[in-house]
Order: C-alpha cells, then sequence, then structure tokens
C-alpha cells in the first residue's frame, strides 16, 4: 500500500476543500447576485445616509470600502466559523474526523477557497460602489494598500479557524452567535466611518478584529485626509502579529475542543 | 362557528409560543434579551457615530439624528417580522421538517403563519423600547414618555403589522420554491431598508425608485413613529403632509398591500401545493 507523507495529504486537503467552495460558487448562481447585492445595498443605504448629513465625498470611500471587507467578515462568520457547526449536522464533520488528515488542512482548505471567491466578490462591490458613486482613490497607495489588504485577509481567516473551532461546541446557538457578531462587529471595526472616532479605548480593543486596523491602514493609503488612528506602519505590523497569534490559537483551540468533543460525543450530533 | 373560532384562535395562540419557543430557548433569557438588542443598538451606534463625525454634533442637526434612532428603533419590526420569519419558515420545512404537518393540521395554514410572525413583532418590540431608552439617555434624544402622542403610534404601528404580515407571509410562500433560498429573507429586508425612509429620506433616492418607495406603508409608518415620539423636534420626510393626511396614505397603502400579498400568497400557494414545495427537501 503506498504511503503518502503527511504534508503532501496536508496540500492534498487543502486543495480538496478549497475545491468544492469555488466551484459550488457556480452551481447556485442566484446567490452569487445576492452575495454581492447583500453588501452593495447596505453601503447604498449607508451612502444615502452620508448624503443626507452632507458628508464630504471622502466619506462615500469610507463606505465602499467598508462594504467590500463587509463582504470579507461576513464570509468568516458564515462560511468559516458556524461551518464545523453545520458540518456536523449535516454529517460531514464525521468524514473529516475518520479522514487520515488533519483539521487545520480542512480548515485552511475552507479558507483558501473562500478568499478566492469572496475576493472576487469584494471586487465587483469596490468597482461598481466606486462608479456607481464616482470615488477616486490615491494611486501612489495601491501596492502597500494590496499588501496591507493580503495580511488583513490572512489574519481575519485565521481568526476564523478560530472561531471555527470555538463554535464546535454548539448546535443552534452557532447561528444566534454569528448573528450576534455581525453587527457589533461592523460597528466597532469602523466598516462605515473612521474607526478614530470611536476613542482610542474602544477602537484599540476593536482590534482584535484585524477588520478593524487592516481597513484604517487601507483608507489611509487610498483616501488621503482619513483621520488617522495609529500610523499605517503600526497597524500593518499588528495585524501581521495577528496572523501567526490567531493560527496557533486556532489550532491550540482545535486540539482542546475536538478532544472534549470527542469524550462528550459532540463530534455525531446532528442538528441539536 | 364559535367553535370555529375558538379553534382558530387557540391554533394562533399555538403558533405564537412556538415561535417565541423556538426564537428564544436556544439560552437563557437574560442572554436572549441582550442578543436581541445587540443588532438594533449596533446600528443606531454606527448612525449615531456617523452623524457625530460629520456634524460635530451641532444642535442644528439633532432632528436628523432624532430621525435616524426613531427608524432604526422601529426597523427592528421588519428585521424580526420580514427576515427572521422568513427564516423560520424555511428552517420548520428544511431543519425540522415540520412545515408538512402545520400545512395539513385541522387549521387553516396563513393562521399558523400569522401566529409565528406575532412571536416575531412581539420579539421586537423589546429592542425597538431599549434603543429608544439608549437614545434617550446616551444619545440626548429629547423623548419624553408622557409626551408621546400614544393614540397616534398605537393606529400607526397596528396598521404597520397587518402590512409587515401580509408582506412576509407571502414572502415566505414565495421563497418555499427555492431549494437554498435561505438568507433572502435578510436580504429583502435590507431592499426594504432602503425602501422605507427608515435611516434616510426616501426623497434622496433616484427618482423611478423614490416613487416606488412613496408607494409602501412602511414610510408613512415610520413618519408617523417619529411625529408621534417627537412632534416638531424631528426631521419630517412629509412636512407638508399632516398627520391625518399621512395616516390616510399609510391606511391606502396597507390596503394595497394586503390585496397584492392575498392574490400573490394565493397564486404560490396553489403553486406550492402542485409541485411539492412544502415538504421539499431543501439544502440543510
Amino acid at each position: 500500500m503506498t504511503q503518502y507523507s503527511p504534508l503532501r495529504i496536508f496540500f492534498k486537503t487543502v486543495v480538496a476543500r478549497a475545491y468544492p467552495r469555488v466551484i459550488a460558487t457556480w452551481r447556485q448562481v442566484a446567490w452569487i447576485f445576492f452575495d454581492m447585492a447583500f453588501p452593495i445595498v447596505g453601503s447604498l443605504a449607508m451612502v444615502l445616509v452620508y448624503q443626507g448629513l452632507h458628508a464630504p465625498r471622502q466619506y462615500l470611500g469610507f463606505v465602499v470600502m467598508g462594504g467590500a471587507m463587509l463582504a470579507f467578515w461576513q464570509n468568516v462568520l458564515w462560511s468559516m466559523a458556524t461551518q464545523f457547526s453545520w458540518d456536523r449536522g449535516n454529517g460531514t464533520l464525521e468524514l473529516y474526523t475518520i479522514a487520515p488528515t488533519t483539521f487545520e488542512a480542512v480548515l485552511l482548505g475552507m479558507a483558501v477557497g473562500s478568499m478566492i471567491t469572496t475576493t472576487i466578490r469584494a471586487g465587483v462591490i469596490l468597482v461598481a460602489g466606486s462608479l456607481l458613486f464616482g470615488i477616486s482613490y490615491a494611486s501612489g497607495g495601491a501596492l502597500a494598500a494590496i499588501g496591507v489588504f493580503l495580511l488583513t485577509l490572512a489574519a481575519l481567516y485565521c481568526l476564523g479557524m478560530l472561531l471555527a473551532s470555538l463554535f464546535l461546541f454548539y448546535g443552534r446557538e452557532a447561528w444566534h452567535l454569528a448573528t450576534a457578531l455581525q453587527e457589533p462587529v461592523n460597528f466597532l471595526s469602523g466598516l462605515y466611518f473612521p474607526v478614530r472616532a470611536l476613542g482610542s479605548y474602544v477602537a484599540g480593543g476593536a482590534s482584535l478584529v484585524p477588520m478593524t486596523l487592516g481597513l484604517d491602514a487601507m483608507r489611509q493609503l487610498l483616501l488621503p485626509g482619513t483621520p488617522v488612528f495609529i500610523p499605517v506602519g503600526l497597524e500593518t505590523t499588528i495585524v501581521a502579529i495577528q496572523v501567526p497569534l490567531y493560527a496557533v490559537l486556532a489550532g491550540v483551540a482545535l486540539r482542546f475542543l475536538e478532544t472534549r468533543a470527542r469524550s462528550e460525543g459532540k463530534l455525531v450530533t446532528r442538528w441539536e | 362557528m364559535g367553535v370555529a373560532i375558538a379553534r382558530g384562535w387557540q391554533g394562533y395562540w399555538a403558533a405564537v409560543r412556538l415561535g417565541w419557543a423556538i426564537s428564544s430557548n436556544w439560552t437563557r433569557p437574560l442572554l436572549f434579551i441582550v442578543y436581541s438588542v445587540l443588532r438594533p443598538i449596533s446600528m443606531a451606534l454606527i448612525l449615531a457615530v456617523m452623524y457625530a463625525v460629520i456634524t460635530h454634533n451641532s444642535a442644528a442637526a439633532r432632528p436628523y439624528l432624532a430621525f435616524l434612532i426613531i427608524g432604526t428603533a422601529f426597523w427592528s419590526f421588519i428585521q424580526e417580522g420580514v427576515s427572521e420569519f422568513a427564516t423560520g419558515i424555511l428552517e420548520d420545512r428544511g431543519r425540522y421538517h415540520v412545515l408538512k404537518y402545520t400545512y395539513l393540521a385541522p387549521l387553516d395554514f396563513p393562521i399558523f403563519l400569522v401566529g409565528r410572525a406575532t412571536s416575531k413583532l412581539a420579539s421586537a418590540s423589546a429592542s425597538v423600547v431599549i434603543v429608544l431608552v439608549v437614545g434617550t439617555f446616551a444619545l440626548g434624544l429629547p423623548i419624553n414618555a408622557l409626551a408621546i402622542d400614544y393614540p397616534l403610534l398605537v393606529v400607526a404601528c397596528l396598521l404597520a403589522f397587518v402590512a409587515i404580515m401580509a408582506f412576509s407571509v407571502t414572502l415566505s410562500m414565495v421563497l418555499l420554491a427555492g431549494r437554498d433560498s435561505h438568507g433572502y429573507g435578510e436580504i429583502m429586508a435590507q431592499f426594504l431598508y432602503l425602501f422605507s425612509g427608515a435611516i434616510f429620506p426616501i426623497s434622496l433616492l433616484p427618482g423611478p425608485l423614490a416613487w416606488l418607495a412613496a408607494l409602501s406603508p412602511l414610510g408613512y409608518w415610520l413618519e408617523l413613529c417619529r411625529r408621534a415620539i417627537l412632534h416638531g423636534r424631528v426631521y419630517e420626510m412629509f412636512p407638508q403632509l399632516s398627520d391625518g393626511e399621512v395616516l390616510g396614505r399609510l391606511v391606502l397603502a396597507v390596503a394595497g398591500t394586503l390585496v397584492l400579498g392575498y392574490f400573490t400568497y394565493l397564486i404560490s400557494d396553489r403553486m406550492a401545493r402542485r409541485r411539492g414545495y412544502i415538504d421539499m427537501e431543501s439544502n440543510w
């Protein structure tokens, strides 16, 4: 019998789990439309609020960039954090458990697949929103902003892996927990306004979600005149630290909760 | 006749209790209350910060803040009544597989749906009150509980609830046609957000959309809520119309929603039975 190296199995698992994420997107075409429409409609509402307040045009750019990042946060919540809970409900988690691979590989595959599809959606939201509202960006900061964006994505999906492990213990609560995390995080991460407006303590606490600092850094780079919370360099460094931090924490949480779930029989509970 | 009414009431009440249990028994009551108010309070705070960033809390702009907060508070009825309700019915079918039994039960199916919607609206009322309290004490809105025009508020809300229920019952029936329509209720609520005048005046919408929004009862309902709570001290969407005129438009729009909802329900119900949507296996 052929023996494959653990590394090969790991990467094959990543590809295998990412594959349905990408392919499944095209199986339900209506969802592509709605996944993009949801943040666009939300952004449009906020743009009209700013217009009602006679805000400077720059603030419309805040909203559009926030709308694009919202697509990622929603994806992290609904397609990463709650995923193991769903998988357990439909019986897939049992298969993951007995498969000769690791949960980390499965999660990484989910993250990679999600990143690809959500980046396309976020790109459409950004382009459509910018054209619709006539927003222009500083081209000088584009390369650096792309770097910050990739770093933020890595940190955000590592946080998603951590949440997936924590959500493993929840049944119906997982759904509600994800819903509960949505709007408060939209508020705390300054999705529609400069995060500096929240004050240093609240914004500092909100920085635990990588989107807060990543979005603020990207705005500083692309929309000159953005009220500065902390300098871009420092924001980027903190986000860079969050990547391995959340990855390690996710691994630890996964081991701990997997052991507990096995002992309590939670890995095979269907639709609690 | 009396027996039929008693049975209908019993079924309605059972549906209300079932809806309440499904909504709330996943956690402890206190946690459920916190969960229920997190979303509307966060939304209100987002708008309050946006307002503060732009206006620097100037006195001249206070009526607009009141406009935003009251609109957000009452929006919870739509969020719960449309989005959560539609999700609940789809869960009944796809996740818990009980919709077919309630459909076959000796009780008119719309009564069951109205009962479920009632529980959603009841749970939303707590978050409405809490957001208004937060608005009063944390954001300094001049809301005085003794000065509210309660008759106007109650009449406007009752009319709006009829429209919301008609809309959400019809929507849930239409959504049964989809195999993977989970989440569409939320998206529909987002679209209504744009047309309701909850957080910006409908006059800001592009021409045709503003015209469409003027046909919806939601804008008139929210206008009356704002007037009932803070008459004269809140930004008004229809300053040229008296309270009575806005109420008249609300009545007309609700009647239109009811008629449209009734016929759409009949069509989608017939289609659901013919094509087997009631007990269709969906993607859960």
